[in-house]
């Protein structure tokens, strides 16, 4: 009997482990992502103002566990990088005082 | 064939006019730029533009004027006189390399040697370093005094900025300059021209809108919001975080290209720096 409630209790230990490292595994994932989405952004002068921000806040949550939170904010950091990447790119050669000027 | 030149030379006029190919057009830029607001506001007086919003805000003006009697930018006054007549360790000063304090009315300029617009800032620190100095810090501190001092002995002094139409580089900094001006940024998706042109003298919620025109008349300036005395690149920081884009660097190529467009378009207004804004 003892012996099979120590199976139990390491067998959940287990999981819990996988599952923290497949956490992890997303978590990381969307992170790079994200930088690498910052980075295409900064590349025209696009990046947006709370990228940066987002990213430090995502880590802080994955330290602590939160990978949902985490992967979130992280995705939301990636959508901004590659928003202002298109806002740069879609006004290139385009922009001018004329619409201003009327 | 013919009617195909004819397509091709138009579609260049327009590339030339609008500013959208390689080529602009910094004369026309400014005379329609002038014209816009001289229209706008057909009786605001030429040199009231220097005021910035104060010229179309009387309770903000009568403010202002309060503050002006005692000038919260003297103090900065004083140091950087001081700093103007303090030798450096090789015994050379500033004057070495401006011969004379008030000589912000001839920058930025594009410095054909460099290849880059060098602001009053970037003089500075660079007749520093050619003296062994270390540089200063570009947004804060006691570079500002300096400009302070420097913008001081300005005053009267003419905006003047050229933008040599012989040297492709110039051009294109300028165009850089315009370029930045009029493009959105930011998840608020605004251009500068948003604010200071179309919105110029109107309220976005509580703050009237300066004219562009004017706006680099008095720098550096001391800003309630800041406490303290800045320079219109931390002004231009500020703006970009404002509708939620990442600044760029003080002093770095894209500010600078910027002052460079912005301040041409004030050619013909006299300095009154350094000024006190809200």
């Amino acid at each position: 009997m003892k012996h099979r409630v120590w199976m139990a209790w390491i067998g959940a230990g287990l999981a819990a482990g996988l599952a923290q490292a497949a956490d992890q595994a997303r978590f990381d994932a969307a992170y790079a992502e994200a930088v690498a989405a910052q980075e295409k952004a900064a590349s025209v002068g696009g990046e947006w103002r709370d990228i940066g921000k987002f990213l430090k806040q995502a880590q802080q949550l994955a330290k602590e566990g939160d990978f949902e939170a985490a992967v979130k904010l992280a995705q939301r950091a990636e959508h901004q990088g590659h928003a202002g990447y298109e806002q740069m790119t879609s006004q290139q050669g385009k922009v001018g005082p004329e619409p201003f000027l009327q | 064939m013919r009617r195909a030149a004819v397509l091709l030379a138009g579609c260049l006029s327009a590339a030339v006019a609008f500013g959208t190919g390689a080529e602009v057009d910094p004369k026309a830029d400014l005379e329609a730029f002038q014209s816009f607001f001289k229209n706008k506001f057909p009786s605001l007086p030429w040199e009231e533009y220097a005021n910035g919003a104060y010229a179309l805000d009387p309770a903000w003006r009568a403010n202002w004027e309060l503050i002006e009697e005692f000038p919260p930018y003297e103090v900065a006054i004083a140091k950087g006189e001081e700093m103007w007549d303090t030798p450096f360790a090789n015994g050379k000063t500033y004057a070495d390399c401006f011969g004379e304090p008030g000589v912000q009315h001839h920058y930025p300029r594009w410095d054909r040697e460099q290849g880059q617009v060098v602001t009053l800032a970037l003089a500075i620190n660079q007749c520093r370093e050619a003296h062994g100095e270390d540089p200063l810090k570009y947004k804060k501190g006691a570079i500002v005094d300096l400009l302070a001092y420097m913008a001081y002995e300005s005053r009267g002094n003419v905006i003047d900025v050229k933008v040599p139409e012989d040297d492709p580089g110039a051009l294109e900094a300028y165009k850089q300059g315009r370029d930045f001006y009029y493009t959105r940024r930011g998840q608020l998706n605004f251009a500068c021209a948003h604010c200071h042109m179309g919105m110029a003298g109107r309220k976005l919620r509580t703050e009237s809108m300066s004219p562009a025109l004017g706006q680099t008349t008095g720098w550096p300036v001391y800003r309630s919001k800041w406490g303290a005395i800045g320079t219109l690149h931390r002004r231009y920081s500020g703006c970009n975080k404002q509708v939620r884009a990442k600044p760029f660097k003080a002093q770095g190529e894209e500010y600078r290209n910027l002052e460079y467009f912005h301040t041409f378009l004030s050619n013909g207004l006299p300095l009154n720096g350094p000024a006190a804004r809200k």
